[in-house]
């Protein structure tokens, strides 16, 4: 226990896709609710690199993401991805770095639309399409491909609505419609967190496929201690706004969840009471 | 009923199902309930009828009334957009400023086109038919142009664009789409043919009137969700069809009950009765359906 490093600045590799500069996040700024969701934050994170967020309940987890994916507006510190300044850029202009799936199923996939025309709108995240027809021959191909992957049988129905689908299906095509295109970085908001647990598990094994297969830099934000040290290489831990716990490789490998609790206990100084965090 | 009424229906039909196409984006692909159409309408045919009357081409004259829409919607939307203004007071902030504007634009409360040159008149000359023959052969030409503009718009990047900016904001933000430009852009163009509608109505009876846009908002509506309602339509082609289609059965309909002596309504019930028609309509489709057979037929056993 006394080999794992409690470090707030990552050492600064040459590659690093993802770089939190003294981030500060405020919400409600200047009512009685104002809440100061990340405080001074720095954090490097390298090209390939497999992040879990962990954290109780406001400690600013999700709040690394909405930084990142452009939803919490940044007052103080920089923050860049890939080499490029996206401290205040909007929602809309960071899809094509930073791509994205939801903890509600829903949010992630138009439900009125074909699972085709969704697939096609991601696709544009990268490649927009403007005046030009939508879709292109290629993309349904490339669709089939990769929903066959799944073994749900959804490539047979491609111009079947989305609204159709089950939460854990749905879940599964928004990770294939994140995963396409050249994104960099890809953000998981606790996406497992509104499926039964079975589905939950399904996802997560697609999840650990396509993270594998892309290549791409991933955040996923969890709610369970198991799933952080089941899933990535580096875990970032989380206590009111600030980083309070990071560690990957052979010291990550040998934590166990009573670890991360103690642990959790002596960086904040209190007793870890949400029993969210426990399960799983 | 005479061929003249029935070609009365169509005429009239085709007219407003511009406006229905209109109203299809705003209200189902946007899901922006636009009030601005009761202000554009008339601008549109405000516009058309100044310039007609001044002697520009009528053509060239009914697509700067476009524009004018253009640039209304865009201003609703914008409203909303940049100043979160709710979108049912932005749609009424810009019809209440048009109705001033469209006065001052005709000059009075109304700009008559007695003896100009229309887009109807030179068909009817080439075709040498009655005009309400080469009305509706003009107004079938316009409507289907509009109709595969629409069909091909709806299957670029920007088509798709407008129908998850309506789905699912937060999805279509996240896929790099500008939800706030998509928006203007789309409630430009439903404002756009709303004014093309109005535009069309006053060449055809004659004259603009700054009263031509009271009520028009639920003819569209009515043409659109009705329909809607009772032919479910999967792709956008079958829908802007059915938008058409709902414009001209509603004409039609509001025609043979307001001639049926046994109903015993006025014209001037037209309002009233597209109101109450909407209104089911919207009831039925809210899951109203079961209930109101639980109340007047008893049914057992069911539960919404």
């Amino acid at each position: 226990m006394a080999g794992i490093a409690l470090t707030v600045f990552w050492r600064t590799g040459g590659e690093k896709v993802i770089s939190f500069r003294n981030v500060d996040v405020k919400f409600n700024l200047g009512t009685p609710l104002e809440t100061h969701a990340l405080r001074d934050v720095s954090l490097d994170v390298k090209e390939g690199q497999f992040l879990t967020v962990i954290g109780s309940n406001g400690a600013g987890k999700s709040t690394v993401l909405n930084a990142l994916a452009g939803g919490a507006p940044i007052f103080g510190g920089s923050l860049s991805v890939d080499g490029k300044d996206v401290t205040h850029l909007p929602v809309h202009r960071r899809a094509k770095i930073v791509s994205r799936v939801f903890q509600d199923p829903r949010v992630g996939t138009c439900a009125d639309l074909t699972r085709l025309e969704n697939f096609a709108i991601a696709r544009a995240r990268t490649q927009p399409r403007r005046f030009r027809p939508a879709v292109s021959p290629d993309m349904k191909d490339e669709l089939k491909d990769r929903l066959s992957l799944l073994g749900l049988g959804l490539e047979n129905r491609i111009n079947d609505l989305v609204g159709q689908l089950s939460g854990g299906q749905r879940q599964a095509l928004s990770l294939i419609m994140a995963s396409t295109g050249r994104s960099k970085v890809l953000l998981l908001d606790e996406h497992t967190a509104a499926l039964d647990l079975e589905t939950a598990s399904y996802v997560m094994s697609l999840t650990s496929q396509l993270v594998a297969q892309t290549a791409m830099t991933t955040l996923m934000v969890t709610h369970s201690m198991q799933q952080a040290l089941d899933y990535g290489d580096r875990i970032v831990m989380f206590h009111r706004g600030k980083i309070v716990l990071d560690v990957d490789g052979t010291e990550r490998a040998a934590l166990t969840v009573n670890d991360l609790l103690s642990l959790f206990k002596k960086a904040s100084g209190e007793e870890l009471c949400d029993d969210a965090l426990l399960l799983g | 009923m005479s061929l003249f009424e029935v070609m009365g229906f169509f005429e009239i039909g085709l007219v407003f199902s511009i406006l229905a196409l209109g109203t299809f984006i705003s209200f189902r692909i946007l899901r922006f309930p636009d009030l601005s159409v009761e202000g554009t309408f008339p601008l549109g045919a405000a516009v058309g009828a100044v310039l007609i009357a001044n002697g520009l081409n009528p053509w060239v004259s009914t697509v700067l009334a476009g524009c004018a829409g253009f640039a209304a919607g865009a201003l609703t939307a914008s409203l909303h957009v940049r100043f979160q203004i709710i979108p049912i007071l932005s749609g009424i902030l810009v019809a209440v400023a048009l109705y001033s504007i469209n006065l001052r634009i005709m000059g009075g409360p109304n700009k008559p086109l007695l003896g100009s040159e229309t887009v109807f008149d030179a068909p009817a000359r080439w075709l040498s038919q009655p005009s309400y023959i080469t009305n509706v052969a003009v107004l079938i030409g316009v409507v289907l142009l509009i109709k595969v503009a629409l069909d091909l718009m709806f299957k670029t990047g920007f088509g798709f664009a407008l129908r998850a900016t309506g789905s699912n904001a937060e999805m279509a933000r996240a896929a790099g789409i500008n939800v706030g430009l998509t928006t203007i852009a789309g409630l430009g163009l439903a404002n756009a043919l709303t004014a093309i509608s109005g535009a069309l109505f006053a060449q055809i009876f004659g004259g603009a009137d700054v009263y031509a846009g009271t009520g028009v908002i639920i003819t569209g509506l009515a043409s659109v969700i009705v329909v809607m309602s009772i032919f479910p339509s999967r792709t956008m082609i079958l829908a802007t069809f059915a938008c058409i289609f709902g414009s001209i059965a509603y004409r039609a309909s509001v025609g043979i009950a307001l001639n049926a002596d046994v109903l015993g309504l006025r014209a001037s019930d037209l309002q009233l009765v597209t109101a109450l028609l909407v209104a089911v309509t919207l009831i039925l489709q809210a899951g109203g359906w079961l209930e109101l057979r639980l109340r007047f037929f008893g049914v057992q056993g069911v539960k919404k």
